[in-house]
């Protein structure tokens, strides 16, 4: 297997620059500027140089042509610049009054006149070493996390570099702003690229793009997948999915009422007015209502599928992103307690274009073919060793709960079954996830009643090589997630409470999927038993396994980057010295 | 409009007889009222009350967007009687702050109470004359009377002002104290609490001493440790000639007043005024910056007959900023203001234009177009004189006669009514054809500022910001 990355974005696309360049003012100008800096700030120029950035390839969670998930390794030390214009105030005394309570204000009379001073920047020698989680999906667009602080170093010249005090000061600032704009915006500024150019449903854009995207538009049906099955593992005719329709474009955006949506525009303004109507937004989930894990439950793809091959998809979060917390993996070296889960929108189109169109996602490459990493969780086979781990995590997670908890239920482990041939594992098959809100029943009432009595079904993913006849097998399914009204109903209904509970099971699930050791058995048996209680209050659902599975994709993912992580840092500390205080998770990026 | 506080602390100004406007950084007050007026922003009413002589008390309430507010009290130990504090009879120049012409260049203590137009016992003279500056002999000769005899009372400069106020939804808390220590020394702090600013708050000091002929003001604030150091120096005038001498008997003043009064009549023809130069310096000691600017003004006194001007140039050396205003009084309801200013390091250039139109006119009458003649007010007088009462027809006699009304105070009030200034026009221009407008007036007992910005630049939304401000006072 093989990826090509293109660093050519020049000859890609002629516009590029302009539309860059315009995102990236409206970036700058978008925050509050220090008072010293008094006109807008305009990027003149900006390019990216012709040296392409190192790429490595940790992690593959899921690949195909609509969608992609990885992380990789990324050192940049290219001829990339960027300048910026602006005006600045040279009288500290303006500076100073301007910022000051006008009550005690000395009220100078004209000491305090303007003298405004034109500033160029120029930011160049940019040199990058970041950790890049990558989701990309054909109906979300490309979505990228630093998962740490990724700028080195810079070279700033401006118009003041023969005043030492002044360079320093600017080299300083710019340095810290950077960093905020790269782990901010930046990721901001490529999903609304990214947005442009494979969504242009849901972004307004040039009528030139979409025929660009119809030529484009690879009928992924045309080579239907060999093992073709349902969730339920029945097996698909090829007529069937043949009858699967590549135009569901439409159908997604009925999932936002055209009314919801005006009405989420007069609740957003309604601050601006002294208006005391609420506007009632039905079947929504109110961030404020959900929890951290809650978000990422309501907002997770529901893809529970049904035989009627209904193509739609959830737009509940437009979030997907990763954040791992960064100091369990200082904590512990290697499994990583609690990695924050924010989001995993899987790609719910299955059908949608080639891969070759990612090289537009903003990942600029030239010809250049990556190295994969050759030890033990090598990206090569991504689905196996989620497999091949967790079900040692699962195999001793269930010894302990077999151990330590009499009354343990029947276990009906899910499984991924994989493909009948090794070589289609990375590219054809999936696990397919599913997520935790699907199995919210009300939990007040199965708390009073008893969790015992519910029998639950422990859902330590143990998925094995050996297809088991009960086990739900999930391959790689085209285009069958309906949006299930039942789970965002229940979504919407779920009682404040259940955000700590979800928390406490994001906990518990954590470090079972992690690789776990020997000398953590004890911790993980308790674990297990909280789990399993949890699992029992919460009822059996066939659809929660999934949601299980992503989870504990997730966890083992944060596993193995925190570990990585850790490996890194005690090869190199002192570049990792300051990485450390970005853990808060990135904001989530609305589609415009 | 001035906040009803401010009007407060300028009666205790002028009720303990300092001359506020003999600072530098009041050099050109008269361009700034004209030119750069604030204009009201959302809905603001402001109730507000002189409860005591000594206390007054304020609350205020507005809406931009969000409701905010804030309650204010002020403390004076001095009593302010002489002034008036109802709504219905404020002066409405004083409080909307028309063309300021100079106070006579005596020694704080002895223009007590003289020509303030917010501090004569008498209310006040709202009329044109006021408004122009011209003192009759007869105050003028009050005025010293007062002033001799304070002059030799320094107990009575001892006086102070306390004010507080919080604004509620911000939790800011601002407090300023006033002290008077001798005739020519006071000393003003300034605080404000916040907890957005550093330090949760900032204090301001300030050291003012006036010498008629001079005052210098020092100040400090926490905020960076600002030190300043402001002068005015007043020469030409009446400033140059010996009278000016703030502790010169007040009975040779009084006869070289008079005496001025009648031989520089020729003098008065011609171009009558004072200067002023000064300048101001500031030095942050924690963040080692400063800044600095020098100034001088020309003004003519409230003596010269011709149109009364005001020039000014103030020159920032440090970051090469002139600075040129001229304000003049071209009719005595009519007041100009122009102002340029050019920084000879960026080649920035600034010009604004400002105008005063007052009317005596009801408020109402700027957009209905009614004269004064069509006030009602005095109609239903004399047919009512005419009909018997209806107890005198009943007891068949005739009505007593009614006592006469004095004809003298009655066309006094008239005239008074007639001459008193109802309403302000306000305009402004500067060269990024910005206008703003505000009218200000009174309507019955409510004093009211409405007020606009027009942005000609933009004009699909011409209208930037409109705000109407009510004041009701008692």
């Amino acid at each position: 297997m093989a990826f090509n990355f293109n660093w050519s974005p020049l000859t890609a696309d002629a516009g590029f620059y302009e539309r860059a360049r315009d995102l990236l003012t409206t970036a700058l100008n978008k925050s509050p500027k220090p008072p010293i800096i008094v006109d807008d700030i305009f990027v003149t120029e900006f390019n990216l140089g012709s040296v392409p950035p190192d790429l490595e390839i940790l992690e593959i969670g899921d690949l195909a042509e609509d969608r992609f998930r990885g992380i990789f390794k990324m050192c940049y030390s290219g001829d990339a610049f960027l300048t910026l214009a602006t005006r600045v105030q040279a009288n500290p005394l303006n500076t100073y009054i301007s910022a000051k309570p006008s009550f005690t204000s000395p009220e100078p009379l004209t000491a305090s006149s303007s003298l405004t001073i034109p500033l160029q920047i120029t930011l160049s020698e940019i040199k990058l070493s970041a950790f890049i989680i990558l989701v990309f999906s054909k109906q979300k667009g490309l979505t990228i996390v630093f998962r740490n602080d990724p700028l080195e170093s810079l070279k700033v010249s401006s118009t003041f570099d023969s005043i030492q005090f002044v360079r320093d000061y600017l080299q300083k600032t710019i340095e810290s702003k950077l960093r905020d704009l790269i782990m901010d915006e930046l990721p901001a500024i490529i999903h609304r690229l990214s947005l442009q150019l494979w969504c242009p449903d849901q972004v307004p854009k040039e009528g030139e793009e979409a025929k660009e995207e119809s030529d484009a538009a690879i009928n992924p049906l045309a080579t239907p997948p060999l093992d073709a099955v349902d969730a339920h593992g029945h097996r698909l005719d090829p007529v069937e999915i043949s009858s699967l329709s590549l135009d569901g474009g439409p159908e997604t955006q009925s999932l936002f009422s055209q009314k919801n949506l005006e009405k989420m525009d007069a609740l957003a303004n309604a601050h601006r007015t002294s208006s005391l109507i609420t506007p009632n937004i039905l079947e929504v989930v109110f961030r404020a209502w959900a929890g951290q894990s809650d978000k990422a439950d309501a907002t997770a793809t529901p893809s529970a599928s049904t035989p009627n091959l209904h193509r739609t998809s959830s737009y509940q979060g437009s979030a997907h992103t990763y954040t791992f917390s960064d100091n369990s993996s200082q904590a512990s070296g290697h499994a990583p307690s609690r990695p924050t889960l924010v989001s995993m929108g899987s790609a719910t189109t299955g059908l949608s274009l080639g891969s070759g169109r990612h090289s537009k996602a903003g990942r600029k490459k030239k010809m250049r073919v990556v190295n994969l990493r050759s030890n033990k969780t090598a990206a090569s086979e991504p689905v196996s060793e989620v497999g091949s781990t967790s079900s040692q995590a699962g195999d001793s997670g269930s010894e302990a709960a077999s151990t330590r908890t009499p009354m343990s239920e029947p276990v009906i482990p899910t499984t991924i079954r994989e493909a009948p041939e090794d070589d289609l594992v990375a590219s054809q098959t999936k696990v397919r996830f599913r997520p935790a809100a699907d199995a919210t029943p009300s939990p007040r009432a199965s708390e009073s009643s008893g969790s015992r009595a519910v029998p639950s079904v422990p859902v330590t993913a143990q998925p094995s090589r050996v297809a088991s006849p009960q086990e739900h097998v999930y391959t790689r399914q085209p285009s069958m997630f309906p949006s299930s009204p039942v789970q965002q109903t229940s979504a919407q209904e779920m009682p404040p409470s259940y955000s700590s509970r979800a928390s406490e099971k994001a906990e518990a699930a954590a470090p079972i999927y992690a690789d776990a050791k020997a000398q953590q058995q004890q911790f993980q048996q308790q674990q297990q038993q909280q789990q399993q209680q949890q699992w029992g209050r919460a009822g059996p659902q066939p659809d929660m396994s999934s949601v299980i599975l992503e989870q504990a994709w997730i966890t083992k993912i944060a596993g193995e980057i925190a570990r990585r992580v850790y490996d890194e840092k005690n090869r190199n500390p002192s570049f990792w010295e300051e990485s450390h205080q970005h853990d808060i998770p990135p904001p989530a990026y609305e589609p415009r | 409009m001035r906040e009803f506080m401010n009007y407060i602390t300028n009666a205790f100004y002028g009720a303990t007889g300092w001359n506020e406007d003999n600072k530098y950084n009041e050099l050109n007050a008269t361009s700034r009222e004209l030119i750069d007026f604030p204009l009201p922003r959302g809905l603001r009413l402001t109730l507000s009350s002189l409860a005591t002589p000594h206390f007054a008390t304020s609350y205020q309430l507005g809406s931009v967007g969000v409701v905010d507010g804030s309650i204010s009290y002020l403390h004076s130990s001095v009593p302010l009687t002489h002034i008036a504090a109802q709504s219905d009879k404020i002066p409405l120049p004083a409080l909307l702050r028309c063309y300021r012409r100079l106070h006579d260049l005596r020694s704080p203590g002895q223009h007590y109470m003289l020509d303030d137009p917010l501090s004569g016992l008498p209310p006040p003279p709202q009329s044109a004359q006021a408004l122009l500056g011209a003192v009759s002999d007869a105050s003028n000769a009050d005025g010293s009377l007062i002033g001799g005899k304070a002059g030799q009372d320094p107990s009575k400069f001892t006086h102070s002002l306390l004010y507080g106020r919080l604004y509620l939804p911000k939790s800011l808390l601002e407090g300023m104290i006033i002290k008077r220590f001798t005739q020519a020394l006071q000393i003003q702090v300034r605080a404000v609490s916040e907890q957005s600013l550093r330090n949760g708050g900032t204090i301001l000091g300030l050291v003012q001493y006036d010498k008629g002929k001079y005052g210098l003001e020092g100040l400090y604030s926490t905020d960076g440790g600002l030190l300043g150091f402001r002068g005015l120096y007043n020469f030409g005038g009446d400033a140059s000639s010996s009278n000016c001498d703030p502790w010169t008997p007040a009975v040779g003043e009084n006869s070289n007043h008079s005496s001025n009064g009648n031989g520089q009549g020729i003098e008065k023809e011609r171009i009558y005024g004072r200067f002023s130069v000064g300048g101001e310096l500031y030095y942050g000691t924690l963040n080692k910056s400063g800044g600095m600017s020098l100034g001088a003004r020309f003004a003519t006194l409230p003596a010269h007959r011709g149109t009364p001007l005001t020039a000014t140039l103030t020159i920032n050396p440090l970051m090469g900023n002139i600075n040129a205003t001229y304000a003049l009084l071209a009719r005595e309801y009519c007041s100009l203001a122009t102002r340029v200013e050019f920084n000879v390091y960026s080649y920035e250039s600034e010009w604004a234009v400002g105008m005063e139109l007052w009317s005596n006119r009801r408020p109402a009458g700027f957009l209905l177009g009614a004269s004064p003649s069509n006030d009602p007010e005095p109609e239903p007088q004399p047919p009512r004189k005419k009909e018997r009462s209806f107890q005198a027809k009943m007891e068949w006699r005739l009505d007593d006669p009614e006592p006469e009304p004095e004809p003298t105070p009655k066309n006094e009030t008239e005239k008074k009514k007639n001459d008193e200034y109802k309403g302000v026009l306000k305009a402004r221009l500067d060269n990024n054809l910005r206008i703003g407008l505000l009218w200000e007036g009174r309507a019955k007992s409510l004093i009211f500022s409405l007020g606009t910005g027009i942005d000609l630049h933009k004009l699909g939304e011409p209208f930037r910001s409109l705000g109407l401000e009510v004041q009701y006072s008692s």
